[in-house]
């Protein structure tokens, strides 16, 4: 079972803080993710089903969005953490 | 119930949407809170068939293009159902050019005739247009545009790829004509179903000297249609200022005579027919180092500077979306600036006030408001 943690912003589209569910890839648990939350659905991918440009996906504390993306395995995964990019200067 | 008398300027800004409120002296404005503050919003729209339902392109940096729908005006919002190209995983599409990737930005909303009262048309990068029959709660792509046999050779402007102007003819709701960056104008007299390109002697200045008035890639950045003389359309062009007599089949430069007639804006007043205001630009600022509006007269072909050089001195920069006008008369004339100036004229250019308060970088003014008596 993963723990699946949002980012406070998302909650303006109906995601809970936090939650239990079962995937066994990025890809499938963003499909579990946006069926229970249909307000998800386009933003965190776009309509072709890529991650958006500023939107961070972290297994277990490694940011897979710039490397295998939603294509990232999640077997022996336990927490993941959707956010969105923060820059400053 | 006495019809609604109040004037409202709807602003998009990089922060969020805002509406000033007047009578329709245009006088003493009531400017609101933001609202959407987290979206840059490239357009807000009044529906004029639904009064009070607006609907804004909200484009989140972070979490893509969404459709907000209002109908109090804009005291609150709801995202309404998000368009889809032509290569979204959900939808399979013809044997045509298609884009290469999801929707970068929404850009315009135009409300359809009144005959059609669920119709909206919505503008959007890269260069698509599409249609709802349910006021936003479901789009359809308009594959006569979007699967265009010309579109392989369609390239982004600077501001993207664009589609920000969708004019429809008030005598036929089947005639159509949309508005796309380094691409140019087409008509449709079909309803959508089969588009022509409208450029016939629109220059492209930054092609080579010999194939400067192609068949498209002219890059328009505003058209207005003369709502009393709909076979009439003022256009500002990449390339200068130009008129059109005949539905687009073909165009005359008038800015050349302005010297620098480059710009983004266009606005045509609908109780004053043959009249359109441009905004002229020396790259991205004012030319001149001043804040000017430039009145072209169609029955006299003569123009006109409506504001002093002392008036409002400053570099300010106007986009394609922030020229707008009202129905009343004298028209009012409403211009958005990038550094959150409104520039507001109640009498047609006689005087001009600055709306007192500083916006957020300005993407688009459009009015609603009664119409002249």
């Amino acid at each position: 079972m993963l723990e699946v943690r949002y980012d406070g912003w998302l909650r303006e589209f109906g995601a809970p803080n936090r939650e239990q569910l079962e995937a066994g890839s990025l890809a499938e648990l963003l499909e579990t993710v946006e069926q229970r939350h249909p307000r998800l659905r386009f933003k965190l991918r776009d309509e072709t089903g890529q991650l958006r440009r500023y939107v961070r996906v972290f297994v277990d504390g490694s940011d897979v969005s710039g490397s295998t993306g939603v294509t990232t395995s999640l077997a022996g995964a336990r927490t993941i953490d959707i956010l969105h990019s923060i820059a400053g200067g | 119930m006495a019809k609604d008398q109040k004037v409202r300027i709807l602003l998009g800004t990089r922060k969020g949407a805002f509406i000033a409120t007047s009578d329709r002296r245009r006088r003493t404005w009531k400017i609101s809170a933001p609202a959407l503050e987290s979206n840059d919003v490239y357009h807000v729209a009044a529906d004029p068939r639904h009064p009070g339902h607006l609907y804004a392109a909200a484009n989140n940096e972070f979490w893509g293009p969404m459709v907000q729908q209002s109908s109090d005006w804009g005291k609150t919002w709801r995202e309404t159902a998000t368009p889809l190209t032509p290569v979204s995983k959900d939808r399979p599409h013809g044997d045509g050019p298609v884009p290469a990737g999801p929707i970068i930005h929404l850009w315009h909303f135009e409300p359809g005739p009144s005959e059609q009262p669920g119709r909206l048309y919505l503008g959007a990068d890269p260069h698509l247009l599409f249609r709802s029959d349910n006021l936003g709660e479901s789009w359809e792509p308009v594959e006569g545009i979007n699967q265009h046999p010309n579109r392989k050779d369609w390239q982004p402007g600077n501001g993207g790829a664009c589609l920000h102007t969708v004019v429809l003819d008030p005598r036929d709701a089947r005639r159509i004509y949309v508005g796309m960056s380094s691409v140019g104008t087409f008509r449709s007299e079909d309803g959508g179903r089969s588009w022509t390109p409208t450029n016939k002697n629109v220059e492209c200045p930054f092609l080579p000297e010999e194939s400067r008035f192609p068949e498209t890639g002219q890059c328009v950045h505003k058209v207005a249609i003369d709502a009393a003389n709909p076979d009439t359309f003022y256009r500002q062009d990449h390339g200068g200022i130009y008129v059109s007599h005949d539905r687009m089949n073909s165009w005359t430069r008038i800015g050349k005579e302005l010297g620098d007639d480059f710009g983004f804006g266009v606005a045509s007043p609908p109780a004053r027919p043959g009249i359109a205001y441009f905004v002229r630009l020396d790259g991205f600022r004012v030319t001149n180092g001043h804040f000017q509006v430039q009145e072209w007269n169609d029955k006299t072909r003569r123009w006109k500077l409506l504001l002093k050089a002392t008036a409002f001195p400053g570099r300010f920069t106007v986009l394609r979306e922030a020229v707008a006008t009202d129905a009343l008369d004298p028209p009012g004339i409403y211009v958005g600036t990038t550094t959150g100036q409104v520039f507001v004229s109640p009498d047609a250019g006689k005087s001009w006030q600055v709306l007192p308060f500083v916006f957020p970088a300005i993407r688009s003014v459009s009015v609603a408001g009664p119409a002249a008596q």
